[in-house]
């Protein structure tokens, strides 16, 4: 579904995309009242993209109705979490898709401006999505007075400039309104005081990709896939030790074991799966037996992880655990954005001792060190990265010890000099 | 409708301490009314609230985390535990956590004794450290102004970048970088010269991060003693605390006072004392015989005094200083009164006036002494000019008694007050025409005495005395108190709320005021009778 | 691409690959990367929605070109019109200043604060926080290995040595001949195609430690003579 003109170049443009029904679920939407819209969404069970999994019409119906502010739609394509690389797909293939999906939320929650946040890097995605942008406003499609509705509802692209933690839905706004992107202390909520301090709700692009189906199909229709509350499909991003990496659309719920091993081809040959991250580097490490669970956002909780943005890391035998835990830490030491003691300093001290760990100088107490300053970073902070943060730390120590104990008493000379 | 609204109250229990407290409330401030203090750093009372250090979390029962304490608002029925098992391991972790980088210069650090990270880490840290990695380094940096920045101390609380940003409005800190790498930094060279609020940020930072180049290692903050006062240096009255070592001001502080100066002072002020700390004060009375001037005993010299003045009917010109207590002033008045009345003059130096933005009722003043509005209403007028010189025409040649009161007379022409038939001088230093006097009476100052100052916005605050008196000095409200007895036969006040009580007589303003009334933060005029 | 059981749309792993390579997709370069669908944007940034997002140019660098004037200064002006904040605007005006200058020096930050009414230390703060925004000049070619997690199993950190060896340089260097400065980045959104490399605006996907003298060869070939 969201993903069925993925390398269709012809689906990019705005006239390729009316040929293939495109638009025709924004027309629908805006003869519709905001409410039904919403309820729809709602009945659909979408949840969303971004990570959290929260009910998306939920989230909707938060913002307050007619309350004569300003109101605002933020669109979160700031994907920078490791692992994942499906907006960026979406938004280079499909950009008129997404953007019929936020001018159609933005209509729902009353918003007249949706600010599409890239992420600096994404030059291709950008510029694709800028040329579209444009070609709706030529056609209409957005600007003032939307096809005669008599709504007005603008776009804006907005460029970031390198910094994970604009993901996050506070630091997103802190970042728009031209600050560090730092996230804020909730409450307040967006919904009530969200960017430039109006309501505002915020959306990951797969999210918003999947509303204009629901609108032209029906919240029901969009329930025949995955489990009773995941419904729908969702795009998975696939790298590292697998035969066959990239993006698939598979509804949710899906075996997990079989879609490593059947549809993405398992490990490279003569290698066997050791460990599987399923939701971007931010989710606990699963082992290779635990993976008879179902790819939805249930079942991955009481597996012990979490479905996450649904980016799934293989690491096969030859994988040094202990290593890329490590390099997923500096990824988060580096990507705090500084304000949370725990965060800040937790993340950065972590690495530090893995890097020890790994350079042979550890001893086993540090690894009880490890599990304490994870659990002193979580829970406790402004955001969740810090959470984030702790969980391969924890994850890893609790199952796959063994390898942090090989690496323990190690240390060389040569490991001495280089550390 | 909006007053029942605001006066509507939650319950909570604090600590096992169940009470009431006004609809959003911070749990930090609920907390602190049954004499819990929440560790904390970022929060700050004149600032907004980031809760980013996460030292204030708290437990809430049924939360499912902890909340930090500095933003939660209590709500109805909450049950919190700010020492509960969860909430101290979380901040002995902050605790550990701020100690990964910090060197622990304890032993060279300005704020030792008076340090949060010194302070919670001996209350609530762990006992022995666990970090085995290499610290980060960042070293000193002048960041100009009196400002010295120690970044391996700082804890990041951005305390110091608010102050600037809401306060000061004057956005020149900043944190560059991010994660552990994130510093406090200038706009490169620019730093905080030029911007006379920019001490305050030395104050509220909670750890030796931010120190002041003046008082650098001058004293350890246990060797200190604290007397609270009021900063002496314009008329907006500052509260501030004098803080003294081996009788010397080492350093002036702001005290809170939502009336006045809210948390802040400004750097004119603080770093203007000094002058209190001046040696070659004169040490004993002195009356002028056969020429010369020799010392005296009290007794003696007020006895001689109040013989000589006794009768004198000619009037007095007097000149007093804006730095004097109400208390002293309203002596000068009476003295004056009873030998004939007369004009007096004070002169005070003035400049421009300098807003503090975010809290726009504090202000440097342009007058820059404390008690201009008190010699006012004290029936005493503005002479000289905007340097504080000038203006002595009338007194200078006067020919009856002239009375100076804490002015030096630095500018006065050498034959000042020789035509006059008795010139009594009371003062801290002799020096110039101060040396024609007939009597000379040494005075305190108010860093040594008890009294009260008027500021500009007519608000009557006391001082207390910091320092011992050099010598013999006395308050010139008693020197002049037991004179006045001698002259007119009344009694003399014995303590400064004695003196003070006498000031309604002479200035309706003061009608009604009790000085004992007055509290650590001030009353305004008249305030009995609003 | 339905699956037997009709549940299963897969995404063959796309591979745009770079110098002409194209993986398994029967398209151009040019089609894959959206280019003939962009097309040339104007400098004053086109539509007011869309006027703060023109591509960095790394390689065109002016010293003296003055930063806010002409067409630039009304790709502000438009930026600034779709913003209730004027701070808003402070990420796009740094991204001009990228443009024009290749970095972010000290006076130019100081102009930007001007221009927006901010102060100073508040934009170095902000400009700081970023990683894309360049303080320090850099190479005519930026080259940014990924090394995070996904491509990091994939020989990322080969790929990394293979490019500091081949420019001889260290991390964050300029190269001796001004063309190359090698950088060591976070995910670049592109995991699937290990080893992920950005050098200015282009990724370069599916990098193989081998594949390094290929590239930059082609990169120096577009070098105008
Ligand atoms: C550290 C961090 C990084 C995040 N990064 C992203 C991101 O890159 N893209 C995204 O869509 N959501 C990201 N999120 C999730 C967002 O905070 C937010 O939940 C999401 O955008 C909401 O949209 P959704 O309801 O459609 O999922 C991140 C969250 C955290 C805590
Ligand atoms: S948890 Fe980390 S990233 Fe999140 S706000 Fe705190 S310091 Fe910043
Ligand atoms: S310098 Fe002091 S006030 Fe400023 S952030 Fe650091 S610890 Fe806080
Ligand atoms: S404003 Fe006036 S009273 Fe306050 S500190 Fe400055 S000089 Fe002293
Ligand atoms: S004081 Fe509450 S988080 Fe800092
Ligand atoms: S891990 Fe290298 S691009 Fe994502």
């Amino acid at each position: 579904m969201l993903s069925e003109h993925f390398g269709d170049p012809e689906a990019r443009t705005l006239e390729g995309w009316e040929a293939r029904g495109g638009y025709s679920a924004l027309r629908k939407a805006l003869g519709e009242s905001r409410k039904d819209i919403i309820e729809e969404v709602k009945k659909s069970g979408l949840r969303g993209r971004g990570g959290a999994g929260f009910p998306t019409g939920v989230k909707w119906s938060f913002m307050p109705k007619d309350s004569g502010k300003q109101h605002y739609l933020l669109c979160n394509a700031d994907e920078s979490e490791p692992g994942t690389f499906k907006d960026r797909e979406l938004m280079r293939w499909t950009p008129h898709q997404l953007i019929e999906g936020c001018l159609i939320g933005a209509y729902a929650i009353q918003a007249s401006h949706c600010y599409i946040y890239i992420r600096g890097e994404f030059f291709e995605a950008t510029q694709i999505l800028a040329r579209a942008i444009e070609e709706v406003y030529e056609a209409g499609y957005a600007g003032k007075d939307v096809l005669g509705s008599g709504h007005d509802l603008d776009i804006t692209l907005h460029l970031g400039a390198g910094a994970y933690i604009c993901g996050e839905e506070t630091g997103l706004m802190s970042s728009l309104e031209g600050q560090r992107g730092e996230p804020r202390v909730k409450p307040p909520f967006p919904a009530v005081s969200g960017v430039f301090k109006k309501p505002t709700t915020i959306n990951n692009v797969e999210t918003l990709c999947a509303v204009p189906h629901i609108v032209n199909n029906g919240g029901e229709w969009y329930q025949q896939w995955g489990t009773e509350k995941s419904t729908g499909t969702k795009l998975f991003c696939v790298s590292g030790h697998v035969q066959r990496p990239g993006n698939y659309e598979v509804p949710m719920g899906f075996n997990f074991r079989e879609f490593i091993y059947d549809v993405c081809g398992g490990p490279p040959d003569g290698r066997t799966i050791k460990a599987v991250i399923p939701g971007g580097s931010s989710v606990p490490i699963m082992s290779a037996d635990e993976l008879d669970v179902g790819m939805d956002y249930e079942a991955m909780i009481s597996a012990g992880t979490m479905l996450g943005c649904g980016s799934v890391i293989v690491m096969d035998d030859t994988t040094d655990i202990v290593k890329q835990v490590r390099r997923m830490v500096d990824f988060y030491a580096h990507e705090s954005c500084g304000q949370c003691t725990p965060c800040r300093e937790g993340t950065a001290w972590a690495a530090k001792i893995l890097r020890r760990i790994e350079d042979g100088w550890g001893t086993e107490s540090d690894l009880d060190t490890l599990v304490e300053i994870s659990e002193n970073m979580t829970g406790k902070t402004i955001c969740v990265l810090s959470d984030s943060a702790a969980a391969p730390i924890t994850s890893s120590i609790e199952k796959f010890r063994e390898d942090y104990l090989a690496l323990i008493g190690a240390g060389t000379v040569e490991t001495a000099r280089s550390a | 409708m909006s007053s029942t609204a605001a006066k509507e109250t939650v319950s909570c229990t604090v600590d096992g301490i169940a009470f009431e407290v006004p609809k959003g409330t911070r749990m930090i401030d609920a907390a602190a009314r049954t004499g819990v203090d929440i560790p904390h750093y970022c929060y700050h009372p004149g600032l907004s609230a980031p809760a980013q250090c996460r030292m204030c979390l708290v437990e809430v029962e049924g939360a499912p985390k902890l909340q930090p304490a500095c933003t939660a608002e209590v709500q109805d029925g909450n049950v919190i535990l700010t020492a509960s098992e969860n909430a101290l391991k979380a901040r002995e972790g902050v605790l550990e956590f701020l100690l990964v980088n910090h060197p622990l210069d304890c032993p060279v650090c300005d704020q030792s004794g008076e340090c949060k990270l010194q302070d919670y880490t001996a209350a609530e840290g762990r006992p022995m450290g666990r970090l085995a990695e290499p610290k980060r380094i960042i070293g000193v940096d002048d960041f100009g102004g009196d400002v010295l920045f120690h970044g391996d101390r700082c804890v990041m609380c951005t305390r110091c970048v608010r102050f600037m940003r809401e306060v000061a409005q004057d956005e020149r800190l900043a944190v560059v970088q991010r994660g552990d790498k994130a510093v406090i930094d200038t706009f490169f060279g620019e730093g905080l010269e030029g911007n006379i609020w920019a001490d305050n940020v030395v104050d509220i930072c909670p750890v030796g991060a931010l120190v002041s180049k003046d008082f650098l290692h001058k004293a350890r903050a246990w060797d200190l003693d604290r007397t609270p006062s009021i900063c002496p240096n314009c008329t907006q009255g500052c509260n501030i605390t004098l803080q003294v070592r081996d009788n010397q001001v080492m350093r002036l502080k702001p005290r809170p006072n939502a009336e006045v100066n809210g948390h802040w002072m400004c750097d004119f002020g603080r770093l203007n004392y000094q002058w209190v700390n001046r040696t070659g004060r004169i040490e004993a009375p002195l009356v002028r015989e056969d020429g010369k001037l020799v010392p005296m005993s009290w007794s003696d010299t007020l006895l001689r005094l109040a013989n000589a003045a006794r009768g004198q009917s000619t009037g007095v010109r007097s000149v007093v200083s804006p730095y004097a207590a109400n208390e002293d002033l309203g002596a000068v008045r009476r003295l004056a009164d009873a030998l004939g009345g007369g004009s007096g003059v004070f002169r005070v130096e003035s400049g421009e006036e300098v807003v503090l933005p975010g809290f726009p009722q504090l202000a440097l003043r342009s007058d820059r002494a404390a008690n201009v509005r008190g010699a006012e209403l004290l029936g005493f007028s503005r002479a000289g000019d905007s340097t504080g010189m000038g203006g002595l025409e009338e007194a200078e040649s006067f020919d009856g008694v002239i009375l100076v009161l804490g002015d030096d007379l630095e500018d006065a022409s050498a034959d000042f007050g020789q035509r006059s038939k008795l010139f009594i001088y009371v003062g801290h230093v002799l020096g110039g025409a101060a040396r024609n006097a007939d009597f000379v009476l040494p005075s305190t100052t108010f860093a040594e005495m008890e009294g009260s100052f008027t500021n500009v916005a007519g608000r009557v605050q006391r001082f207390w005395p910091a320092i011992q008196v050099p010598g013999m000095s006395r308050p010139a409200w008693q020197i002049l108190g037991v004179l006045l007895s001698g002259i007119i036969d009344i009694p003399a006040p014995a303590r400064p709320g004695d003196a003070f009580a006498t000031l309604g007589d002479l200035s309706p303003a003061f009608g009604g005021m009790r000085f004992e009334e007055l509290g650590a933060e001030g009353q305004p005029l008249e305030y009995s009778r609003r | 691409m339905t699956n037997d059981d009709g549940k299963v749309r897969k995404i063959r792993p796309r591979n745009p690959g770079f110098a002409g390579i194209t993986g398994e997709f029967d398209l151009t370069e040019a089609q894959i990367r959206g280019t003939d669908y962009v097309g040339a944007r104007p400098l004053d940034g086109g539509h007011p929605s869309v006027a703060g997002t023109m591509p960095y140019q790394l390689t065109t660098r002016a010293p003296d070109l003055p930063l806010f004037e002409g067409e630039y200064l009304r790709r502000l002006e438009k930026v600034l019109s779709r913003y209730e904040d004027r701070r808003a605007a402070l990420l796009p005006a740094l991204h001009i200043v990228h443009e024009i200058r290749g970095y972010l020096p000290p006076e130019a930050m100081d102009e930007v604060a001007e221009r927006l009414l901010l102060a100073p230390a508040y934009v170095r703060g902000v400009a700081t926080f970023y990683t894309m925004y360049n303080l320090q000049p850099l190479g005519r070619f930026l080259i940014q290995v990924c090394t995070n997690i996904s491509c990091n199993l994939c020989g990322a950190d080969e790929v990394l040595r293979e490019f500091l060896e081949q420019t001889g340089t260290e991390i964050g260097e300029i190269s001796e001949n001004g063309l190359w400065t090698v950088l060591e980045v976070e995910c670049l959104g592109a995991c699937g195609f290990p080893t992920a490399v950005q050098i200015n605006e282009r990724f370069f996907e599916s990098v193989k430690a081998e594949d390094v003298p290929a590239i930059l060869k082609r990169l120096e070939a577009e070098v105008p003579a």
